[in-house]
Order: structure tokens, then sequence, then C-alpha cells
């Protein structure tokens, strides 16, 4: 089932889109002449490192930085003390009830998480910077720290002033009376409690950044792991107190980020604020156990999920309540992720008359928590795929019917939810189908009967998720709190020989957009691929942007890029109607050439138009030389990848073991630029919703000391514990944008969880087994089987 | 994290493992990485360069060698502070910790301690325990400890630092084992035992 | 802190420099020669992205002191390629898309490598524990594992054809 990939060069442009092409970025990649920030060398260069709290919750009583100072090779200290600047990292959501707190780059006062930056040390290298950071003495009054959220909501210890209760927010959607209306007319109710655990996101290269500044002329060069470079130039102008404009930032190669590079953290500030100071460059580049202490967490919810059904086992209600960890401070775009990404999905596949979400964010003593690919949409999808199963297994349905009963019907697009989404397109019948298919599912049915008797248990799962991306229309996200505009900007350049170049706001970090965008303006324009460069990631460069996230940069980068492409075709054919002397009416574009109606051998090649437009000898009334367009695409509502992933999974009662006999997604992602590039997202992400199902989990303990501090002790999965995926799509497009994609970034990653639990409670129904927490370690699989005394 | 073991020495009285135990002299030597422990008065006013600095040479002779009067004029009394620097190479890092600890209670057979330490990018707090009886195979030391870590050693978790408590603990008693042996070897000519029997 | 006058062979060309005791082979490859291909990803020896070849073995480059690699011969992935023509290993990855953010991927090659050296005709699970030691966030592995398998094809093995999940 894997994609084929084919060589460009033997494409014609009129096909190039929707092909399997190979990778333009991956020469520089697989031969090491790829740049990531830490490859960046500039004479003179210093190494910063920061000295991090080892307390989660302290009063800092002093901070002793003279042996630091004092030693060879340390070109300077500083602290909270010295920082000059307002030097508070700013929250860039709000909501109407958030309590936005004090969030400063070195903590002067009290540390509120372990990994809280108290010092930084310049040195002139990576080794003496670390050695220094042992000889700085720092007191702390310890105080009692609190990680889980309910503990923090219900009598725990203040974390913030300002925040009673540590209470950051509470939020709602839906309609509370019409849902406890559905509850109090329901012929069936179930619930559940579930958690979805905190992970750490663990992008292969480190954060890192190199920062280099000008005295003469006030310029600060920065280098950094980013997922949107003009998003981080905007809020660290305000962070440093650098004017905009003279603040660049530039992503080179970065080695993935998973919402992890897309916020403002303090290092990357620190970096270019002590360049600043020192008046030589500076490289920070974290640890590590730097990441596993500072990067910002995903999930982190624990949640109460109600669903009331009529006596046909139609939905007829939903409830839910979540407390979300958001950590010790609000990172860049934290209340937006457990309340507009995660409530307004709670419909997921399904026509449910009435839906009710409370969220309460609390403060706690770990990380900030803030977006990790899929962002609020997994923990949605989780609570109501497992609330499914759970329904159909009260009605004795069997959960694929279910589904199919109680799916938003094919012909009921635009289809409006109860909790303000607008859903474009969608055929969830047919993923399903599909996936039913694959699975071969009646004679599944009848083998796991079989295996039962025979004291072996395999179970299927599924996970009927829909997901809103491609975030999003300006207008809505600033009514909903958004203190940006999410639109996208992109520049298209024709050089006069006939070369283009186009640069766009987003910032890819590994999705190939090279290529991607590549396919898009060779289909536009008709042009040979090997004739178009594309530049993302470097505020000097392009216009303005905001950055790559909520599998956006296809759906709305693609789109900015189309309209830019379309503008340049525009004003090329004023011009090559003027050079072929016809009326522009009368002139067609088609595969790069512009052709008089009726009279083909009278034509121009864009490429030519280009070189005229330049020339400008011989130019229409009106305009103007050169062929470029920018564009600013803001589009009208979200798109809503779907589809249905399932897996089959035997578990041995005996050990707690969890086999994959079979993943399967089928996905609707829309129209595809570059199918393999679409798959290889499908099988990373749910790479990463396996990982949350069996593994991955970020552990404090009482002091919040994080224990699952290293690789050793976190497991990213390894090659062996991902299963064998067979994947395949069904395209329904998106009404909203040009190319009718719907985004693909982060489906993997909010379907798979679900489908791999669902798939062990269906293992473990003989043994009374309703619910399992995540990750299913073996452990705790073996505890659920015996919980109920073991007996199947 | 939460420790706790017994350890059981053979041939000897409840009166010989208690002095012992109650002797700074005794666990200095016999705790791995114990760089010195000295009595304090203010146990949050220590200066442990100076400590270091006014550390002496050559510690006074232990048991057998020691006269068991001295031991007990210098063993543990409730209330007492001491300052300790502890080196404990865990995983990669050889912290140092710069510990104060405080007895508790002291009063034979049952004595208790708590203290912290400090080390640059790590800390422990510290409550610990223990009580001796006498069973059939000897005196059995009935030993528990309740410790918070922090810091670069947290983060290695319980994977590095239970190996790292259970070598601690294990060469302490055996440390303490062996000196044992010694005084009961000495009791053969001596009559020590009876001596230090005679003291409780 | 002690220095050290050592010799490394890198992709073939001799070299001499000046390290500490305590410098990584990976630090000494990168800073002090420019050879920015290995990557570094963590300092536990688990993610595999420094991974080069130290006497024709694949080593992880954080986990060795520079002057203990004094006189060897390292191969960096700067090294595969051979006159302007890619290994098969990077066409394979290239092929297959058995990379996407590319920071794993040196690492990656350089252990599938060492590992095809030896084996002619890995089975799929073989690959997957040959690559144990070398973490990827992005692709999930399946693109990996088909890559090393059409590497394998195209260096002679006679392992099925790439996309063996079919």
């Amino acid at each position: 089932m894997s994609i084929e990939t084919e060589d460009p060069s033997e494409i014609d442009p009129a096909e190039i889109l929707g092909s399997a092409i190979e990778r333009r970025e991956d020469p520089a990649l697989i031969t090491g002449d790829a740049e990531y920030t830490d490859d960046i060398q500039i004479p003179r260069m210093t190494h910063m490192a920061v000295k991090r709290s080892q307390h989660a919750h302290a009063r800092i009583e002093d901070v002793d930085t003279s042996e630091a100072e004092a030693m060879d090779g340390v070109v300077d200290v500083f602290t909270a003390e010295d920082i000059d600047v307002p030097g508070s990292l700013p929250v860039g959501w709000l909501l109407e009830t958030l309590e936005q707190v004090d969030h400063p780059i070195l903590a002067g006062e009290k540390v509120r998480y372990q990994g809280d930056g108290v010092a930084i040390v310049v040195a002139e290298d990576r080794y003496t910077a670390q050695d220094a950071l042992d000889a700085i003495d720092v007191e702390y009054e310890r105080l009692d720290a609190v990680t889980d959220p309910s503990d923090a909501l219900n009598g725990g210890p203040e974390i913030h002033d300002d925040a009673a209760d540590n209470v950051a927010f509470e939020w709602e959607i839906g309609n509370a009376d019409e849902t406890e209306e559905a509850f109090e007319e329901a012929a069936h109710t179930v619930d559940l409690e579930v958690e979805n655990q905190l992970l750490i996101p663990n992008a292969m290269e480190p954060r890192a950044a190199v920062a280099d500044y000008n005295p003469s002329d006030n310029q600060i060069d920065l280098a950094m792991t980013t997922q949107n470079p003009h998003v981080h130039r905007l809020l660290m102008a305000g962070v440093i107190d650098h004017p905009e404009n003279k603040l660049s930032i530039r992503a080179p190669d970065v080695g993935g980020g998973f919402g992890s590079k897309i916020h403002h953290y303090a290092d990357e500030a620190l970096t270019a604020w002590a360049a600043k100071q020192v008046e030589r460059p500076v490289k920070w580049v974290a640890t590590r156990s730097e990441t596993y202490q500072t990067d910002a967490l995903g999930r982190g919810h624990e949640t109460h999920g109600q669903v009331a059904m009529d006596e046909d086992g139609n939905i007829t209600g939903l409830k839910v309540d979540t407390k979300a960890n958001l950590g010790a401070y609000l990172s860049t775009f934290a209340p937006s992720i457990p309340t507009y990404l995660y409530g307004t999905l709670l419909s997921g596949q399904y026509e449910i008359p009435a839906i009710h979400c409370e969220v309460t964010g609390a403060f706690t003593n770990v990380p900030p928590v803030d977006a990790y690919r899929g962002a609020g949409r997994p923990e949605a999808s989780y609570i109501v795929e497992r609330l499914v199963k759970h329904a159909a297994e009260h009605m004795d349905m069997d959960p694929a019917e279910f589904r199919r009963q109680n799916f938003v019907p094919g012909d009921a697009f635009p289809y409006e939810t109860p909790v303000a989404m607008v859903y474009d397109s969608g055929d969830y019948e047919k993923t399903l189908d599909r996936a039913l298919e694959m699975l071969d599912y009646e004679e599944f049915r009848e083998r796991q009967e079989a295996a039962r008797e025979e004291g072996r248990y395999l179970g299927v799962g599924f996970s009927a998720y829909i997901e809103a991306c491609g975030i999003a229309p300006s207008e809505l996200v600033g009514q909903l709190g958004a203190q940006a505009g999410l639109w996208e900007s992109s520049l298209v350049r024709f050089q006069p020989s006939g070369t283009v170049t186009a640069y766009l706001g987003t910032s890819g970090h590994g999705q190939g957009h090279d290529t991607t965008y590549s396919q898009i303006l060779a289909s536009e324009l008709g042009l040979d691929i090997e004739d178009i460069d594309i530049v993302e990631g470097d505020t000097d460069e392009i216009p303005q942007g905001m950055g790559t996230y909520g599998s956006r940069s296809a759906a709305v980068g693609g789109s900015a890029l189309v309209q830019s492409a379309r503008k340049v075709v525009e004003k090329a054919k004023k011009i090559a109607a003027h050079q072929l002397e016809a009326s522009e009416d009368d002139i067609e574009f088609e595969d790069g050439e512009f052709r008089v109606a009726g009279a083909p051998d009278r034509s121009m090649h864009i490429q030519d138009v280009a070189g005229a437009a330049y020339l400008a000898h011989d130019m229409p009334d009106d305009v103007e030389p050169g062929l470029e367009a920018s564009s600013f695409y803001d589009p009208e509502n979200f798109v809503f990848p779907f589809g249905m992933h399932a897996a089959i999974v035997e578990v041995d009662p005996d050990t707690g073991e969890i086999d994959f006999e079979t993943y399967v997604a089928v996905d609707d992602v829309g129209n595809q630029i570059n199918p393999k590039i679409v798959e290889g997202q499908i099988h990373g992400g749910v790479a990463q919703g396996v990982g949350q199902a069996l593994y991955e989990g970020a552990e404090y303990d009482e002091n919040g000391q994080l224990l699952t501090g290293s690789m050793q002790d976190y497991t990213v999965p390894k090659a062996m514990h991902v299963p064998e995926m067979e994947t395949d799509s069904t395209v329904t497009e998106s009404p909203h944008n040009p190319l009718g994609v719907k985004g693909v970034g982060e489906a993997g990653t909010i379907a798979a969880p679900q489908a791999i639990v669902n798939a062990v409670v269906d293992a473990l129904e003989p043994f009374g087994v309703e619910n399992i927490e995540m990750p299913l370690k073996e452990e705790r699989v073996w505890r659920a089987i015996h919980e109920n005394g073991g007996d199947a | 994290m939460e420790f706790e073991g017994t350890f059981t020495i053979e041939e000897v009285s409840p009166e010989e493992v208690w002095l012992s135990l109650s002797d700074p002299y005794m666990i200095k030597q016999s705790l791995p990485g114990c760089q010195f422990l000295t009595e304090v008065e203010d146990p949050d006013d220590v200066d442990f360069e100076e400590l270091r600095e006014a550390e002496p040479d050559e510690d006074p002779p232990l048991l057998p060698e020691a006269d068991p009067d001295e031991v007990a004029a210098r063993g543990f009394d409730e209330g007492s502070h001491y300052a300790a620097l502890l080196e404990l190479k865990v995983g990669a890092v050889k912290p140092s910790f710069r510990t104060v600890v405080t007895i508790d209670e002291w009063d034979h057979p049952v004595g208790s301690a708590s203290g912290e330490g400090d080390a640059s990018g790590s800390s422990f707090e510290m409550d610990s325990g223990m009580e001796l009886s006498e069973t059939d195979e000897g005196v059995a030391i009935a030993w528990h400890a309740e410790a918070d870590v922090f810091g670069r050693i947290a983060q290695m978790g319980q994977r590095v630092i239970n190996p790292v408590a259970d070598r601690v603990v294990s060469r302490f008693f055996s440390n303490i084992e062996d000196q044992l042996t010694e005084v009961a070897e000495e009791d053969e000519s001596s009559g020590l035992r009876d001596r230090i029997k005679g003291m409780f | 802190m002690a220095e050290h006058d050592i010799t490394l062979t890198v992709n073939g060309n001799e070299q001499e420099l000046t390290v500490e005791s305590r410098t990584l082979l990976v630090h000494a490859l990168r800073d002090e020669l420019g050879y920015t291909g290995p990557n570094v990803g963590c300092e536990s020896s688990m993610c595999g992205a420094c991974t080069v070849h130290v006497d024709g073995k694949a080593v992880k480059s954080c986990t060795m002191l520079a002057v203990q690699a004094d006189g060897t011969d390292v191969t960096t992935v700067e090294g595969l390629d051979q006159d302007g023509e890619f290994h098969p290993i990077q066409e394979a990855f290239q092929e297959e898309h058995g990379l996407q953010c590319g920071y794993c991927t040196p690492g990656m090659m350089m252990t599938a490598v060492d590992f095809l050296d030896d084996h002619d005709d890995p089975g799929r699970e073989e690959i997957r524990e040959a690559l144990e030691g070398n973490l990827c966030r992005c692709t999930g592995y399946q693109n990996i594992v088909n890559a090393v398998e059409t590497a394998s094809n195209k260096m002679g093995g006679s392992g099925a054809a790439a996309g063996g999940d079919d």
C-alpha cells in the first residue's frame, strides 16, 4: 500500500499537482549539507547556558554568581536583577475570565517549575558555560508543589498571587439547559472519567538560538528553532524592547517541532538580549535534559464525560467537564488549546442535538502546557470516541454500526454543530466502509470469537475523528480571543530570465513545504519545477507571515500562494495581450502559455512575458514594469479533515503485553498535493499517537520533580514499537479554499490513541475491563485485567 | 522516595552496635563519600569551607582501640546538629552535598535523624530512623529513610537513585560490621564487651 | 584541563587537532572540524542522531571521547556520497521519503549502512530491531524501513521489494 515516488523531472507541469514526487529538500538533508541552528558558527561567538531551578516551587533567597564570574573563560553572568527590559513573556490568546500572570524571562523572586531559569552564563565555549552553572550558588526556600490540576484547584499551594485557587480561567461552550434536558429525557446514559496525560514533544532537534548584534546599527540577527519567525519577532521585540524592524529572525533547517517551537520561550529572548549586552555573538543550545524540563508540554486533561441516548441508541446529549493543566505560567497560545481548539470539536462526526462543556484551567508546578501536535483536538476526539465505544457496549450494539447510526449524514453539509463549528464537507460512512473492508471486519469478529475460546484476546478499536485545522479566519479567531490574525501571506516574484521565487510566511520544519509549494506553483504557472525556488522562515526576506502549526500550511499558505500566482498571471495576461496585439478577453492561459483564442500559433510563454515585463520597453498603459504579486489570504472557515482509524490488537492476559495485528488509517484530507508527503504525515502522526497510547507520559513526583527526564525514562517510540500501517484515503474537497485541501499534519496524532485504547478495551471485554488510562503500559493492563479477578 | 531494610550483624550485642552507631567518628569512617562530620551549634549558619579546613588530619581511634567511655561521651545527643560533606557518585555526576543533620531522637534502642543536603543543581531532604533488636542470629538493625530529592539527581529517577542508595547503605553497614568484628576479636583478650554492656 | 593533540582521518582526509580530555568526538567533528552532519539529539546515547563510522563500525559519537578516536578512520554522512554520486542508502531515503525534518537521518543512514554491510537480505522486523538505537520523531519509521529494504536491494541484497507492507 506504500505509495511509489516519481522523479519530478519526468512529470509535466499539468500533472504535477497530486504527484508523489521525491522531495526537493532531501539532497541537503541526506548529505549533511543542511544547516540546523547549532551548525552555525560565527567568529567571536560565545556560548550561553541557563542556570535552572532544581525546585518546582520555591522562593529565591539569594543568587551568588561571584565564583562563576571569576572563572576563566566566563564572559558574563546575568540574573533577574540585570534584566533592564520588560522581560515578561506575553500570552497571545485571551479569554474573558483569564488571569494573566507575569512570566519573567529570569525568575527573581520565585521559581514555579523545575527548570525555571534563574541566571545565565555567557562563556567562551559550551563546556565552560556548563561548568560555570555549577559555580552559581542559589539559596531557595522550598515551597510545597502541586502537579495535578484537580489537586491544584482544590486547596493546592498558591502559585501566583493573582490567581486565587490556582484558577487560570473558567470557560464553557454549548447549551447547558438543553443538555440538561436531554439527560433528563434520556433512555440511557453512560459516563467515563478519563485522563489525557502530559506529553513531552521531543522534536529530535533541541531548541537553539544564535544571536549576532551589531551595535552601530542596533541590528539583531537571530537564527533560531522556530515554526513562526514573524510571530516570534513581533513578540520578542516587546519582550526585549527592541524595534521590530531591527530584529531579524531566521529559521534555518529546523529538526521537527510538533508545536514545541511555536511558543515564545525565555531562552531565545535571553540569547538575543545577551548578545546585545556582551556585544558578541551568542549561541544557546538546549541539552536534551533542558528540553525535557522546559519545552511546553502537551495535553494534561482530567475529564468526566457523559452521553445521553434514546432507547434506540441515538445520541441525544453530551456533557463534558474538564480540568486542564496549564503548568506554571501561561505559554503563548495556552488558553486557546483546552478551550476553542477542544470544546468546539466535541461533536465529533456525530449529530448530537445538545452539547455542553465546561473547562477549568489550572496553574500547577509543571512546565507551561501549550500546543503539541493536535493541540486540543486529540483530547476532544479521545473523550468522544472513548464514550462512543462505551455507549455502544452499553447498548449492546456493534461499535461500527453504532457510529454509522449517529454520523452526521452525507447530505447534511455544511453542518452546524451545537458547539459553534460549521463543518465544511464530509462523507463519514465512506471512510468507515473502507476501513471495515481493509480490516475484513466480519471475518475478524469470527476470529475474535474463536480466539477467545482458545484463551487468546483480540480486540478491534475504532476512531472516527474529525479535526478543525487550517487555522483560520482572522475575524473569527479575533472574536474568540486571539491577539493575532491568522491569515497567511505570500509573494511570487518572477526574475527577468523566467525563473520564479515564492516567499511564504509559513515556516516548514520537516513537512516538505519546498516540494509541496513548488508543485502548487508549477501547476498554477505551468512551469517546470526546476524553475521555482521557495523561500520560507526568514523575516528579512518574507514580507509577513503567521507560521506553520494547526495543519495550516497547505490550506492557508498554499491558498495564499495560489492567490499571488493568480495575480501574477492576471498581470502577465495584460502584458501578453499587449505584446500579442490582442484583446485581453481573447487571451487564454494554459500550461504556462498565453494564447490568442482561435489563433493557436499566436502565443507567448509566461517566462517570456516576465522578460518583457522587466525590459519594460513596450508595456500596456497603466501597467507597471516587473512581474510579481503578493497577497494576504484569510480563510473563510477552518477546514475539517476526518477519517477512520482502526487497530486490531492482541493482549496477553498473563503479561499485559499488547501486540498489533493491524493498523488501518483511512483519511480524508481533501485534495492531496503530494500523496507521498500526505502518507508520511499520517505515518508520523500515528506513531506519535501510538506513543501516547502505549508509552509516553511526563511523570512528576509530589514535589514536582520530573521523573521522566531523559530518553531513558521517557519512551519515545522506537522502530519496533510502531506497527506497520495500512493507509488509504477518500477525497472530499474543502469548498473553502482554491486548492480544495484540508490539512494533514495532525490527523494521525489526533486519531490514533483512542483507536488503540478502544481495541485493548475491546480485547479485554471478557474480563469486564471498561477503561484503562494511557499510557497502556504492560503493568497497567495486567492490573486492569486482574482488578476484576482476572477471569474471562 | 522511601527506603527501608534490616541489616543483621552476627555475634555482637545490641549495646556494641548502639555505641558504634552513636559515634560520629564511626559514622564518618563508615559512610561512603563522607568527607567530614562535625557537630555545629547553629544549623542555619554553617560555613562548610571553614569546617573542611578545620578538619584534623587524623581522627581519634574507634572501638575497639578507643576507650568505650570516651566513645559514649562523644556520642549523639538528642537535639544536636551535625554538618557533613558527602561526595556521592550518582550516574555520570559526582555532587558534593553540604549536609546538615539534626538528631531528633537518640534513646537506645531507637534513633532518628533528619536533615538536608545541597549540591550544585541537586539537593535532598531526609528523615531516617532505626531500631535495634536482638535476634537468634545477632543484632537486627531495622532502618528506614524517606527522602525527597531535587534537581539533576531527581531527574535521573529511581532507576539511578535506588542502586546508589542500596550501595551506600550496604557499604555503611558492612563497614560497621567489619569494625564490630574487630571489637568481638578484641574481646577475646580484654573483656571489652562486658565493659560496654555494663554501660547501659 | 589537559589538552591532547590527536589525528583523525575524516572521510579520507587526515586532520590534526587539539582537544580537551573531555571533548566528545561529536563536538570535535562538529565544532573543531566543521562536519555538522552528525547531530546531537540527546546526552544519553539514546537517539543515535550523532552516529558515525569509526574504523567502519557505527558508533554514537556523543559516547566517545575525541582522544579515544585518535588515529582512527571516521566516516560521517558527508563521506557517504562518492564522486558526486549518492550512496544507495541516500538514494533509497530520498525515493522512499525516509525522512522528514532530516535531523535523525545522518545517524539513521550510518547505522543502516553498517547493518547492511553484515546483512544481505534483512526482513522488516530485523531492520526495525537494527534501528533500535536511532530515534525518529517524524516518519513513524515505516518509510525508513522501506528505504533500508530498497537500499539493500540496490546494494545487491535480494530482499523483497520496498513497501513490503503491501
